[in-house]
């Protein structure tokens, strides 16, 4: 053998070995995801603290919850639980876990994990959104084996394993049992631990949190970043500005702003049916609003038939809207025949002020009526009062005299509660999020022991009050997927003839994306947030994710 | 001078007390945390729970009592949002705050009082009615907007300095110069109407007829004297500053004590909204005292009155 056939072995088995390394060492995470929101809310990576969807920007990112997403589509999909299933009877859930899931201090995460979370976000400390409505609705929880829990109900519960998961709110996150005894809450909350693709590093209270991506391959996918930060800059100007410049990679911005980000070369990412913000009408059926012109239904609809949906979509949302689907209902919505009520959307939220006159005539309004409107935004949707103010303008040319008055959402939300004095006979601007599971939303809006009670409470409960009811309860008692889905249907169509609350339009997430530092990616349907999207952004020249 | 401090402190303390009650029935008239808090499909009893969880249930006075109980002792109660001592929180953040302060009175002084002392020395020209004008802009410049403003020209279209956010010195350049020139324009208002009266004082005339240089009676003898209503203004200054940096810390990101404020009142936070403001008041309080106490020193009347 001569001497250049023995110099040509070695280099093919150091070019092999670069081959096998090299993939390896190209998908190694690198580089700081810089990512900059409005508000940290509490700022606690305790779950139990405050579970509202704003914390799941960041809680998302460490924790993993029982039930996760459906990332195609939005709603439900597998999440520490891979499957669940109702037991025969109606009152039970059982979960199976996904196998060798980890957490962050290498120690297994087991269905003792799930049920010390549940039980802990269930206990009397908990200051979880959802803790109260999980108190009434879970009865007791079991741990089958390490890989199975099984959650016992009070009544038949379809919609548990949405409440507990991450398409809702983070109340299903999974929390590290054995490290908690160990360390106590303070001490937890100052070192958290949890079981998802970024692991804490450091909370600077009222500034920023950071997050370290894991070094193992995670269900979730491994990110492409190495380091998250998560940055509070309350100022929309200057989140925009901190794009622009590439101190931010992606910033959290509203419709208003669409456009000077756009001109400002940042690309946005937008979020499909995230909310919808509606109209709805207060009190109607209590006795001292039986006269006004807004207890009549097709007096409603022509305040629908009013609206230009497609010109507050073009210009008040920067053209970044949907047409809206029925009250609470998306394209991700569970047990629904989503593709009917699209088109029964389209036909019935169509733009048409000569109907809608003609229908005030016919009703005794020729001249129009006076209406009041209390127009508010909930927190992280400011554009619901410029969608409010629209809509007056829109009923003013019909006729209608709109008296205005504008609340901030604090002072708003109390005058909900109690016998609402201050609004029955008011419309108001409202809010419903993209919830994969319809009956939960129309329970808080029009159940008669519900805060809302836009049909009827208890003692005034007229005929449409009591056929919600009976559909309602139908749905919720309802095993079979298709009877369920038919029930479904007949409620919404039910709630949907009403005219009681009105979707505007369907908005949605937007982030201004600063394309050097960050590569293109999707958000997933329904989630405001992003917080389980940071692992599957990548670098601007990897391939883009779910594009 | 003891009489005078004692006075002080007990006219401090009756103002504090009043600040704690004004606050704690403003905070409660905007509303209930626990509705911001709750989900849609909260009853009436999760409401009463999470009142009573967040020890906001009883009557308003029997709150206010204790409350004032545990603010004797120290205690002004746990941040509902962050569930921390409020104190605790406010502590945290107050460095931030006052890492910025000095540096934007240093940025006012130092172009505010020489720009007053030369509109002085030229009353009625050209640089006096310069002066004015920026003293004007300085006033009149909502601090917002100069900010974006700001942050447009020297990030984002130069690159030369960060948008925002606590760092190195380069962050402080941009939130200093916002804050500062707002008091620019006080200092340089304050400085000319004081020179202005020194430069007409007998022991100027006297220092002008015994030959010293014009510089010397101007820098040495005018400026010093007017520099003492100047003391007043200080205080006030850094009074302002603590309080009113909720504008200039939200547009830069800045985590300190002035957007502790704001989240507080947005988040109903009301422990923590009334451990800030009685701490601030504490603060300017003190503040003032030394205040006071040095006018005293540098100007006897005040002492002897």
């Amino acid at each position: 053998m001569t001497f250049a056939k023995w110099a040509v072995w070695p280099a093919l088995v150091g070019i092999a070995t670069l081959a096998a390394v090299l993939p390896a060492k190209a998908q190694e995470p690198k580089g700081t995801l810089v990512f900059a929101v409005d508000s940290l809310a509490a700022q606690t990576l305790d779950p139990i603290l405050e579970q509202r969807p704003g914390n799941a920007v960041y809680q998302a990112a460490m924790y993993d919850s029982l039930v996760g997403f459906d990332i195609e589509k939005g709603g439900i999909g597998p999440g520490v639980a891979e499957s669940w299933q109702m037991s025969d009877d109606g009152l039970a859930w059982t979960f199976k876990l996904r196998a060798g899931q980890k957490w962050h201090n290498g120690d297994p995460l087991t269905a003792h994990d799930v049920k010390f979370s549940l039980e802990r976000t269930m206990s009397p400390k908990s200051q979880a959104a959802a803790a109260a409505s999980m108190r009434r609705s879970i009865k007791s929880i079991e741990v089958i084996d390490d890989l199975t829990v099984r959650v016992n109900t009070n009544g038949t519960q379809i919609g548990l394993p949405a409440a507990l998961s991450r398409a809702v709110a983070p109340e299903g996150s999974i929390m590290p049992k054995a490290y908690i005894e160990k360390v106590g809450d303070e001490e937890f909350r100052k070192k958290p631990i949890g079981s998802g693709p970024w692991k804490f590093v450091r909370n600077v209270p009222g500034d920023r949190i950071e997050f370290e991506a894991v070094n193992y391959d995670h269900w979730r996918g491994r990110p492409k970043f190495k380091y998250l930060q998560i940055l509070l800059v309350p100022e929309e100007a200057t989140r925009i500005a901190m794009a622009r410049t590439g101190e931010v990679g992606i910033a959290a911005i509203t419709p208003e702003t669409i456009d000077g980000a756009t001109r400002g070369g940042l690309e946005i990412v937008t979020v499909p049916g995230t909310a919808q913000p509606v109209f709805q009408f207060w009190g109607t059926w209590r006795p001292e609003a039986k006269d006004s012109p807004i207890a009549k239904k097709r007096v409603r609809q022509a305040l629908s038939l009013a609206i230009d949906r497609k010109q507050i979509i073009q210009h008040v949302m920067g053209g970044k809207a949907a047409m809206p689907r029925p009250f609470s209902t998306f394209s991700f919505t569970d047990s629904l025949s989503v593709d009917r009520w699209k088109a029964w959307a389209d036909e019935n939220f169509r733009y048409d002020p000569e109907l809608a006159k003609k229908i005030l005539a016919e009703e005794g309004y020729p001249n129009g009526f006076e209406l009041k409107f209390a127009n508010t935004a909930l927190p992280g949707t400011q554009f619901m009062v410029a969608v409010g103010t629209a809509m007056v303008d829109m009923w003013t040319k019909i006729g209608v005299k709109v008296t205005v008055k504008h609340y901030e959402w604090g002072a708003f939300a109390p005058l909900v509660r109690g016998e609402q004095p201050t609004l029955t006979g008011w419309a108001s601007m409202y809010r419903t999020v993209g919830r994969p599971d319809a009956p939960w939303r129309y329970n808080a809006a029009f159940s008669p022991d519900s805060n809302e009670r836009l049909l009827g409470d208890t003692k005034n409960c007229n005929e449409d009050c009591k056929k919600f009811v009976e559909l309602y309860k139908a749905v919720i008692n309802e095993r079979d997927p298709k009877k369920r889905t038919e029930l479904n249907d007949a409620m919404v169509e039910h709630v949907a003839n009403q005219w009681m609350s009105i979707p505007t339009i369907e908005g949605m997430g937007y982030y201004a994306v600063n394309t050097k530092k960050v590569g293109q990616f999707t958000a997933i349907p329904g989630r405001h947030e992003l917080g389980d999207v940071f692992e599957r952004v990548p670098h601007p020249e990897q391939k883009p994710w779910n594009k | 001078m003891g009489r005078f401090i004692v006075r002080r402190l007990l006219q401090g303390l009756i103002l504090l007390f009043l600040v704690a009650g004004v606050v704690f029935i403003l905070g409660r008239l905007t509303g209930n945390p626990a509705d911001l808090m709750l989900p849609e499909d909260a009853t009436a009893e999760d409401r009463v729970r999470l009142i009573a969880q967040l020890g906001l249930d009883g009557p308003l006075h029997t709150q206010f009592l204790k409350f004032i109980g545990n603010a004797l002792t120290g205690d002004l109660g746990t941040s509902i949002r962050m569930r921390q001592p409020a104190v605790e929180v406010f502590f945290s953040r107050l460095p931030n705050t006052l890492a910025i302060i000095p540096w934007a009175i240093l940025f006012a002084m130092t172009i505010g009082i020489p720009l007053g002392v030369a509109a002085a020395l030229n009353r009625g020209n050209a640089i006096d009615r310069a002066a004015g004008t920026v003293a004007v802009l300085g006033i009149a410049m909502p601090s917002f907007w100069l900010g974006i403003i700001l942050i447009f020209v020297f990030s984002v279209e130069l690159g030369w300095l960060p948008s925002g956010r606590m760092g190195g010195p380069e962050h402080y350049v941009l939130p200093v110069i916002t804050l500062g020139t707002f008091l620019t324009a006080g200092f340089m208002r304050l400085t000319r109407s004081s020179m202005l009266d020194v430069m007409e004082s007998e022991f100027v005339k006297l220092a002008r007829i015994k030959g010293l240089s014009e510089r010397t009676v101007i820098w040495k003898h005018c400026l010093r004297n007017a520099m003492i209503p100047l003391l007043t203004l200080w205080g006030v200054f850094v009074g302002n500053l603590i309080t009113g940096a909720i504008v200039t810390e939200t547009v830069f990101a800045w985590p300190g004590i002035g957007r502790l404020t704001y989240e507080a009142v947005i988040y109903r936070d009301f422990p923590l909204l009334q451990a800030v403001i009685i701490l601030k008041s504490i603060l300017i309080l003190g503040i003032n005292l030394l205040v006071d106490i040095l006018y005293a020193f540098v100007d006897p009347r005040i002492r002897l009155s």
